[in-house]
């Protein structure tokens, strides 16, 4: 039990925190704090169960994808900036510092196989989270019938 | 109806939506669907990150083309927001050209964080991400010094280190570097790796990155390619940043 707390609770709850520090300086207000935090939590906790490779990264970037998509779809919003906020743990800053660690001490094979795996994690997330997006566009106007064949306007604000 | 007035009125919008951070297909959308709302045929909107082009043209023939250049801007999603639902309001409702041109203005009002805020939002993203990265609580804490140094460069350093993306990346991450590596020493943070990589996930173009590819598979190829060089740039920066950091602690 403490086992599942420390490896997938607490580190879930830390991308949640993480993400709502960068939604203020996104200035993201209101629900939008709660819906990008949940966002990152899901994503962190998909790719540390599907065992933290590129793969499960093009997986968590999937979930966003899709996670975002309905978010925005549920509050009339641009789905922009949940998408944004929620990737950003994902994003393979250890891949850029640890490259340029290896460049700069002349270990350029290590150098070459870092710089190579961050440029597959950033494919990885761009594209999962791209194409959930495009996919969950096509398919959401057969899913759900909108009721009145034209969107009413933006409610309030 | 007054051409001229709505031409300025799209181009405002156009311009907005993009200097708070929009796709370029969201842009051209909003401009083209605000001018067909207002009755005219085939309005042109061409926008690329850091210009804006709408041409009209008027049902007596007459041609008027506005060119809206934009610099270099950050992200403001509620700004964003606010757009879209005017846009939408807009288009539905189509007030009056002066009605219209008011409801644009008073945009500028949007609600803002407080710079203190935003300074702790920079300060508690490195914090919460040191733990992700197998850091121990005093990591957190070093990571949460070093990140409050990075936000007040990027907030109050503006006029010190110029507005230079490219630059002022480098400098923020030398500092980043040189923060990381001073609390260390000084016993506060345990794993130096961590609290840097930690720090260095606010200059992270994660923004940039996730924009390229969804103006790419909006199949706005230019901007994609643009905002894609602008995320290798930035990684770059980032690395020549640390390096320096790195070095100039080796000196000492």
């Amino acid at each position: 039990m403490s086992a599942i707390w420390s490896v997938y609770i607490l580190p879930c709850v830390c991308a949640f925190l993480a993400c709502v520090g960068f939604t203020l300086v996104f200035n993201i207000h209101g629900v939008g704090k709660l819906i990008c935090g949940v966002g990152g939590a899901l994503g962190w906790l998909i790719y540390l169960l599907a065992g933290s490779t590129i793969f499960a990264a093009f997986l968590a970037s999937a979930a966003i994808g899709v996670f975002s998509e309905a978010m925005a779809r549920l509050r009339r919003c641009p789905v922009t900036g949940y998408l944004l906020v929620a990737l950003l743990p994902l994003v393979p800053g250890g891949g850029i510092y640890y490259a340029m660690r290896y460049c700069v001490s002349g270990d350029t094979q290590n150098f070459l196989d870092t710089l190579l795996h961050t440029f597959g994690m950033a494919a990885a997330l761009a594209v999962g989270a791209m194409m959930t997006s495009s996919l969950f566009r096509a398919a959401y106007p057969h899913l759900f019938r909108p009721k009145s064949p034209r969107n009413p306007p933006g409610k309030g604000r | 109806m007054d051409y001229d007035k709505l031409l300025n009125i799209a181009v405002e919008l156009g311009c907005r939506l993009m200097s708070s951070g929009a796709e370029i297909y969201r842009v051209e959308e909003s401009a083209r669907r605000f001018l067909q709302a207002y009755g005219l045929r085939s309005p042109e909107v061409f926008a690329i990150p850091n210009c804006v082009i709408v041409s009209i043209t008027t049902p007596e023939g007459h041609p008027i083309t506005r060119m809206r250049r934009i610099a270099s801007h950050g992200t403001d999603i509620e700004l964003l927001e606010q757009c879209n639902a005017l846009c939408r309001r807009l288009c539905f409702d189509t007030p009056p050209v002066e009605e219209a041109q008011a409801m644009l203005s008073a945009l500028t009002r949007t609600p803002k964080y407080a710079p203190w805020k935003v300074l702790m939002g920079y300060g508690m993203a490195p914090a919460f991400f040191s733990p992700l990265f197998g850091g121990s609580i005093s990591d957190s804490v070093s990571a949460l010094i070093g990140g409050l140094a990075v936000g007040a460069c990027l907030l109050y350093g503006g006029r010190l280190i110029g507005y230079n993306h490219f630059f002022r990346t480098t400098i923020c991450s030398a500092v980043a570097a040189l923060a990381s590596l001073l609390l260390v020493h000084m016993g506060l943070g345990q794993n130096i790796d961590t609290v840097t990589i930690s720090v260095l996930m606010v200059l992270v173009p994660g923004v940039a990155l996730t924009n390229s590819m969804r103006e790419i598979m909006a199949s706005d190829i230019i901007s994609g390619l643009i905002r894609a060089a602008d995320s290798i740039l930035t990684g770059a920066a980032i690395a020549i940043g640390t390096a320096v950091g790195l070095f100039i602690s080796q000196m000492f």
